[in-house]
């Protein structure tokens, strides 16, 4: 075992100058930033659904996409507030009012959507793309605010990582429901809460190993190995 | 708002006492951030006595509680640009403190819950010889059992299964029939299952 004063000197001397993080809001905004260039990137490339117009004007859908743009902005947020050793854990209920306001009109759309769902509601070829929208929103911005907050892995990584993976899967959501007409009232469940929900427990279950291993292999600490006390 | 201390120097102790005598941690931290090396090596000797004496309310054993220190203090230096010189330096490390002694509180929480600590009855030796007293304890339990057998019974179970000799030995070494010591054989078992059975045997 190495002895305490051994174990300051090993740092101080691998003590260098250290960049001090931007405040926490304004990293969330670089997050956010991303999120918007890969929607407008996503909308160039798919263009939006073809029932955008008539969609609008449903207030349902309208609130439904502000709360879920609402929660996904929030849920950024308080992940990198939470994030920071003194942040106050209370930022993780900022996200919560958006939230149930989100889920509320995926169940509201649903009970009014439930007559019309008809026999062969989902064709496969849309499944599939709204498949590849999931994976080219929510994969870059999982990667890019695992990377981040990787130095939340010793602090409290199931807290952060479950409210940054909120936020990925809201913003996820918004793009699902902005590019594609998903009008039978399961496939709108399963796509959207089920994204949400798949998100976060995955982010909840093993955001504390992947931000350990964000944070090692990404930026290891210089010289200085983690397993000193054994 | 807390003002910074002067753009970057070496360290004097003096430099950056408070009004009470006490260095001032914000400071220090402000500066290691820097890269002032003597003002981080002031910081840690510092805060050192601090963590311990937090780490000692949680862990009894003054190793768990070194560990528990050393965490603290690597968990500092790996997160140290996360801290923001215009928030105080106290709240800031305690909370550093207190995530990694919890963590590791946990970690032996379930440790213990799956783990057994060896007592003095539980020790044993891998080595045959040094458990013997049980096998001879078990091995004189059936022999007396078999002292017990009607004797054409002792003798099958002797030569078959103690002996290990084969039906075809046995039947020419005893002159008797191969179906009588198969008979015998069963039979033997069947009351030493029931003797040592009786015994209360576990």
């Amino acid at each position: 075992m190495t002895k305490t004063p051994d174990l300051i000197d090993r740092l101080v001397e691998s003590a260098g100058p250290v960049r001090r993080l931007s405040p926490p809001l304004i990293r969330a905004a670089y997050w956010l930033a991303l999120a918007v260039l890969i929607l407008v990137l996503l909308a160039l490339a798919h263009g939006l659904r073809p029932d955008i117009a008539n969609c609008l004007k449903r207030p349902i859908f309208v609130i439904g996409m502000l709360a879920a743009l609402a929660t996904g902005i929030l849920a950024s947020m308080a992940a990198f507030k939470v994030s920071l050793p003194d942040g106050q854990r209370a930022w993780m209920l900022l996200p919560l009012p958006a939230l149930a306001v989100w889920v509320s009109t995926i169940g509201y759309g649903c009970l009014t959507d439930w007559v019309s769902v008809g026999p062969n509601g989902m064709r496969v070829g849309e499944a599939m793309r709204c498949f590849a929208t999931l994976l080219l929103t929510s994969g870059p911005l999982s990667l890019v605010m695992l990377f981040m907050l990787r130095y939340a892995a010793p602090l409290r990584p199931v807290a952060v990582s479950a409210t940054g993976g909120l936020a990925t899967a809201a913003f996820t959501a918004f793009a699902l429901s902005l590019f594609h007409d998903l009008d039978a009232s399961i496939m709108v469940i399963l796509w959207n809460l089920g994204t949400a929900a798949l998100l976060s427990a995955l982010a909840a279950l093993f955001g504390r190993r992947m931000l350990e291993w964000a944070a090692l292999r990404l930026a290891p600490p210089a010289g200085i190995s983690s397993n000193h006390t054994s | 708002m807390r003002k910074r201390g002067p753009p970057l120097t070496l360290v004097s102790p003096d430099a950056v006492r408070r009004s009470d005598g006490a260095r001032d941690w914000t400071v220090l931290m402000t500066r290691a951030q820097d890269g002032d090396r003597a003002a981080y090596r002031l910081l840690l000797n510092d805060v050192t006595p601090y963590v311990r004496s937090v780490a000692a309310r949680c862990f009894s054993q003054s190793g768990d509680i070194e560990d528990a220190v050393q965490d603290v203090l690597l968990t500092l230096h790996a997160v140290r640009h996360t801290y923001d010189p215009d928030r105080p330096f106290g709240p800031w490390l305690l909370a550093i403190a207190n995530r990694r002694i919890i963590d590791r509180l946990r970690g032996e929480a379930r440790r213990r819950a799956r783990e057994v600590a060896l007592a003095a009855e539980h020790e044993t030796f891998p080595e045959v010889e040094t458990n013997l007293h049980e096998e001879h304890a078990h091995g004189r339990a059936l022999g007396e059992a078999i002292e017990r057998l009607p004797p054409d019974q002792a003798e099958a179970i002797r030569m078959l299964k103690l002996k290990e000799m084969s039906l075809k030995e046995a039947a020419s070494r005893s002159g008797r029939s191969v179906s009588a010591l198969k008979v015998a054989t069963h039979r033997a078992l069947k009351n030493l299952r029931h003797m040592l059975a009786s015994r209360g045997e576990p």
